[in-house]
Formats: structure tokens, C-alpha cells, sequence
């Protein structure tokens, strides 16, 4: 045998170990490479495999203390494949029972015995056993969440509603919908359950003793611009997503307007003190009945032939607020409103807003009846929060619904020393005038009360009344606004068959002040308790 | 040597195919592992969740208040019977011992810091007069 006969086949059999040792070195490189990247960079596509679970769409809602007010809660939504089932019929009938859905819509989807069928969403964890008990193939449990709300009724109006989708659809979920969407922190309201449990039930309670058609009321820091509470009776109960009968979705709060009354001569004394257009040691005459053409203002009651300045607002004489109105003009008057917010239409984080409605033509006669407000309606929050303006040193601030940590710099709107007469003129109101049955003592209430006839088929019906008080305390240093409102409420015999604010919407406030003063840290003045207890 | 060098590399290639697939596999249990505990971890979030709900719902104040009016004999509680700390009188100097004056002294510059300040008190009312109408 030759030499090239014998090398020959060495070569083959060398480049082909060469190509196997090529190959075994390019599988450990790639693995190596591999091992490299695993170690060095971590584990990369490994660790994010699986399927993510389904998270919460919506944050959750906590009041200022951190208690729950709305979370999105896990559920199942159930679907069919109706092709999968022997009988629809008695399939649809069983799954009704078992989930609560309508009978007649799953026998209808289910006759066609084709596709993907929706059979309920939001199942509880008790519905979801019933239809494991069944046995029934052909049936899909999606995870999904669902909107609970904890505190039920009481706030329902204020945090609204979303869809099935978990989309805002009313109140602050569709106003906060964006900040809320896809955050994982909770938010924080302004609101306190504990003082929106006060509220609602003091207001509830004057319902039933005055036997009245509705109520609404609020509290709020008159230095944040915070709500702590805000309530709107009737209201509805948010989980069970239908009303029960007297139930009722609208926010009278937010999204009515009303000729307020009384309470409005805050505003047209404020404008009177600020312009300096009357001395507190001036009398005026309130003998006779105003008139201005067809008009006649008169007074609720008799107060003799003359008052003081300080006491017209004491005792809440149309007269005489008429008089000191007049002094400012309608383009004044007008102007001051305008600064205050009440005629334009107020933004907050609520979506639910109504604008306010003021006199086309704005005259002498215009001018007189808005100073004690009627001829002009405002929605109730954007009242408080111009009384809040007053009150607080002079400076505007815009209500919120979200906790705030600091005090606003708004727009002054009247001198500092305006904002402290007018506290002393809202403390007398409490002390001497008709708002006595708020007083609280040592918490220094000051306040204002208001009665307005309601505009029915055009005219005002002096029987249908909307009684208010708007009270704040401590006067001396104003923290906390309260507003409460009642609609055509009937006098009683412990009324004397009043109804009007100072028999109505004032004992109500005191009562909710003497219950969320100690809640909220608001000392008491002891001094002033002992003098006037 | 051929043969040796390729039983070697038959050898290597035959413990790196073990090892392999035991890091694959112990790859695979961790992946069930992690996906079991990742699930777990979402079933506690939403019990804690549901429970959460569950406590707000049972704490709140209306029903509180309402479980209180038919199990507690409880009334309302008057301002006037609520206090601060602050507001209760300070608790009585110690009489001097019978050791003699210079044991007063002693303590005196100690009880000076502590002495009770009077509190603030905001005059209340209007500043102008009121005038009774009398009607």
C-alpha cells in the first residue's frame, strides 16, 4: 500500500474531527454565551414568563384618615359556550337561579347554540360555588374586579359610580378618572366618614322631624377649601347599582341651583362693610314695606320701627338689607358677586356642576331682592365657599375633594378687617339674633339663617320653603364651615309651626358642630362656656 | 491520544448534556415554583383586599352607632363633659419638708419651668353694642 492511499483516508477522518470539535466548540460558545447573559444581565425573558395576573384598574379611595371609601374588588365574570350544553333551556333556567341573571336573556343568547356567551359578570365568591355545583360544561370563569364601596349610601352622591367596565362614570370617579386609573397608591379625599356620617344622620333626623321632602349639607376647612363632608338626602345605595323606591342619583349640593334666602345678606353686608357704605352705630328706618313697582319687601316678622345695622343682620330684616344693598348699586353689587364666584359657573374635581342663574336685567329691584337672596340661584357649594371667603381673612378659595396639606392663596376679595366684622356680625346672629338654636357652647358658632319661598308655575309659594343656616366655628378663628339645607320642611308643634331656617337647618348644625368639634381637635373655649353655657 | 482525546470529549459532552438538562429542568420547577407563587401572592392581595372592604363596611360609623343604640346603654356625651389633659388643674405642690425652708429653695428653680401658664382665651362677642329692640 502506498503512502498517499494511507494518508488519504487520515485526512477525512481529521477534517471531520475538526468539523465535530468546530461544532462541540460553537454549542458550548452559545451556551456560555448564554450563561453569560443569565448571570450578568438576570434572568431576562425566564423570569417574565407566565401570563400576568389581572390587577385592579382603579386605585383605591381612602378618606383623610385613611379609611376605605371605594376599591375595586376581585370577582369572576361567567361565560358559556352554549354549543356545549344539552338542553339550553333547562342550562339557562339553572344558571339564573345560581347567578341572579335574567332567565330570558340567557334562554334567548343561548338558542343559538354558537359562539361566546356572557352569562353574568361580578360573580361573588358564594355565586361562583353554586355554578361549580352545577356541573355544567361549556362554562368559562374570567377574573375581573369589581367598584365596591364600604361606606354605602353615605357618600354615594359625592364619589359616584363607574360602569361595568370599571370606567368613572359619575361624582369623583369619572372627575378623578385619570388620576385614579392604573395608580397603585391609594388616594386620598378630603373626606372624613366620621363627620359625613354626623352630617348625613343630623340631617337625616331633621328630615324626619319636619317631615321634609330633602336635604343637603356640607362641611368644609374654610382655609384648604377641603370637603370634608358633603351629603345630599335622599340618596342611593351604590353597590346594588339600582334605586330602591325614594331613592334619588342627583347631588342637590352640586348639580341643583336655588334661591338660597337669607343666608345671601352675608354677601350684601360683607360688600356694605368692605365699601364702607354703613357704620355699625347707624339705625335704620324698616317701618313700612319697601316698594318698587308692583313689588313689596317685607319683613318675616314685626322688629319695631328701627334697627341697628348690626341687628337688621341679627334679625335677618329684608328692609333693611334692601336699604344697605341699595347704597352699593346694581353695577356693584353685581361685581362684588362676580368676585365672589356666584355668577360664573365654579369648577372643582367634581363633574357635576350647575351654573348659576342671575337676573338678565340687573335694576334697583333686581338689586334689593338678590341681597336676600331671591332672584338669584346658586348651587350650595359654590355658596360656601364665597362664605368661606368671607370669613376666612377675605381670600377665595376653591372647594376641593382631595386631601390638601396646605392652607390656599386665593384672590382677596375683601379687607381682613371686613372678614373679622362680619365674623362678629355672624356671631351675633347666634348670640342675639335667629340663628340662637346653633349655638354650641365654648365653640363659638356664628352663623346665618336663611328661609326662601320656592318658585313654583312662576310665582313663590310661601308654603314651600328652603331653610338653611350656614354656620362656622370657632368665630374667633375660623376653621370649619357647616351648611345645612332643608327642602319644604313643615313647621311642628315643637316649632310653633315654624320652618324656617332658625327653627329647622340651625339646631341641626349646632348638633353636628357639638358632635365633630371633639372629632376635629377643635378645642373648646372654656371661658365662653362657663359665660354662656 | 486520538482516542483518548475523543473518549474525553464523548465524556465531557455526556456530563455537560447532564448538567444541562438538570439546570433545565431545576429551571423549569422554579418557573411552576415562581408561577404558584406569584398566584399565591395575588390570592393573598385580593383576601386582603376583600378584607379590608369587609372591616371598612363593618366599622363604619352608622353601623357603630347603630349597634351601640341597641346594645349599649349609652347616651349622647355633652361638650361640656369633654376635656384635654391640658385643661385639667395642675396637680398640687408638694408641701415643704419639715427639713426647713432650705429644701424649698432647693426645689423651687425645678418647679419654675412648670409652672401652669394661663390659657389663651379669645374675647368673644362683637366689639360694637347691641342694641335690644325689644320686639
Amino acid at each position: 500500500m502506498s503512502m498517499d492511499a494511507r494518508s488519504a483516508p487520515n485526512t477525512v477522518v481529521k477534517s471531520r474531527i475538526g468539523l465535530a470539535a468546530g461544532l462541540c466548540a460553537a454549542a458550548f460558545s452559545i451556551i456560555v454565551a448564554r450563561l453569560f447573559e443569565v448571570m450578568v444581565f438576570g434572568a431576562g425573558v425566564a423570569a417574565t414568563a407566565g401570563a400576568a395576573p389581572v390587577q385592579p384598574m382603579r386605585a383605591d379611595f381612602v378618606d383623610r384618615n385613611g379609611v376605605l371609601i371605594a376599591r375595586d374588588l376581585p370577582v369572576s365574570d361567567l361565560y358559556a359556550t352554549p354549543a356545549a350544553f344539552w338542553d339550553t333551556d333547562e342550562a339557562a333556567r339553572e344558571l339564573a337561579k345560581a347567578t341572579g341573571a335574567d332567565v330570558e336573556r340567557l334562554k334567548q343568547v343561548f338558542a343559538a347554540k354558537q359562539g361566546y356567551a356572557l352569562v353574568r359578570r361580578g360573580l361573588s365568591p358564594d355565586m361562583r360555588d353554586g355554578v361549580m355545583r352545577l356541573g355544567l360544561p361549556g362554562l368559562t370563569f374570567e377574573k375581573a374586579y369589581r367598584r365596591y364601596y364600604p361606606a354605602g349610601r353615605i357618600l354615594s352622591h359625592a364619589v359616584g359610580q363607574v360602569d361595568p367596565d370599571d370606567n368613572g362614570v359619575s361624582g369623583l370617579e369619572l372627575g378623578l378618572d385619570q388620576l385614579v386609573r392604573g395608580r397603585s397608591a391609594p388616594l386620598e379625599l378630603s373626606f372624613d366618614v366620621r363627620v359625613q356620617h354626623v352630617l348625613e344622620h343630623e340631617m337625616r333626623e331633621t328630615m324626619r322631624a319636619f317631615s321634609a321632602k330633602a336635604a343637603g349639607g356640607l362641611v368644609l376647612d374654610v382655609r384648604t377649601g377641603e370637603v370634608l363632608a358633603l351629603a345630599s338626602l335622599p340618596n342611593y345605595e351604590p353597590n346594588s347599582r339600582s334605586l330602591a323606591t325614594g331613592d334619588s342619583i342627583r347631588n342637590r349640593l352640586t348639580q341643583d341651583v336655588y334661591e338660597l334666602g337669607s343666608i345671601f345678606k352675608i354677601f350684601a353686608f360683607a360688600q356694605a362693610v368692605d365699601e364702607k357704605t354703613v357704620r355699625f352705630d347707624e339705625w335704620i328706618n324698616i317701618a313700612k314695606p319697601l316698594r318698587f313697582g308692583r313689588h313689596t319687601i317685607n319683613d318675616f316678622t314685626n322688629h319695631g320701627s328701627s334697627l341697628s345695622v348690626p341687628m337688621v343682620f341679627a334679625e335677618s330684616s329684608n328692609i333693611g338689607t334692601a336699604q344697605i344693598a341699595l347704597r352699593a348699586g346694581p353695577t356693584r353689587q353685581q361685581a362684588f358677586l362676580r368676585r365672589l364666584g356666584l355668577l360664573d359657573g365654579m369648577k372643582t374635581e367634581l363633574p357635576e356642576m350647575a351654573s348659576p342663574l342671575s337676573p338678565r336685567r340687573w335694576n334697583e329691584v333686581e338689586t334689593v331682592t338678590v341681597s336676600y337672596g331671591q332672584g338669584i340661584s346658586v348651587n350650595p357649594l359654590a355658596f360656601a365657599a364665597a362664605a368661606a371667603a368671607v370669613v376666612n381673612g377675605g381670600t377665595l378659595i376653591r372647594p376641593t375633594f382631595v386631601k390638601q396639606t396646605t392652607p390656599q392663596k386665593g384672590e382677596r376679595v375683601i379687607s381682613e378687617a371686613t372678614s373679622r366684622s362680619m365674623r362678629e356680625l355672624m356671631r351675633l346672629v347666634v348670640t342675639d339674633g335667629t340663628g340662637s338654636k346653633a349655638d354650641v357652647p365654648g365653640y363659638e358658632v356664628g352663623g346665618k339663617t336663611g328661609t326662601a319661598d320656592k318658585p313654583v308655575n312662576g310665582s313663590y309659594a310661601r308654603s314651600s320653603l328652603i331653610s338653611s343656616f350656614v354656620g362656622v366655628f370657632p368665630m374667633s378663628q375660623p376653621q370649619y364651615l357647616v351648611f345645612v339645607m332643608i327642602d319644604e320642611p313643615k313647621g311642628t308643634k315643637a316649632s310653633f309651626g315654624f320652618a324656617t331656617g332658625g327653627w329647622t337647618a340651625a339646631p341641626a348644625v349646632g348638633r353636628v358642630v357639638s358632635r365633630i368639634a371633639p372629632l376635629l381637635g377643635v378645642r373648646r373655649n372654656d371661658t365662653l362656656a362657663a359665660a354662656n353655657p | 491520544m486520538i482516542r483518548t482525546l475523543n473518549f474525553a470529549f464523548i465524556a465531557i459532552t455526556g456530563f455537560v448534556c447532564l448538567g444541562l438538562y438538570r439546570i433545565a429542568e431545576e429551571a423549569r420547577v422554579a418557573q411552576v415554583d415562581l408561577r404558584e407563587t406569584r398566584a399565591s401572592i395575588v390570592q393573598e392581595q385580593d383576601a386582603l383586599a376583600v378584607l379590608g372592604a369587609e372591616w371598612a363596611r363593618v366599622t363604619q360609623p352608622a353601623r357603630i352607632q347603630a349597634l351601640s343604640q341597641k346594645h349599649l346603654d349609652l347616651s349622647d356625651l355633652p361638650v361640656m363633659e369633654l376635656s384635654s389633659l391640658m385643661q385639667l388643674p395642675q396637680k398640687a405642690l408638694p408641701l415643704a419638708p419639715e427639713t426647713g425652708f432650705a429644701t424649698v429653695k432647693a426645689i423651687a428653680p425645678a418647679l419654675k419651668p412648670s409652672q401652669p401658664k394661663a390659657p389663651a382665651v379669645e374675647p368673644d362677642g362683637p366689639t360694637f353694642a347691641v342694641i335690644n329692640t325689644g320686639t
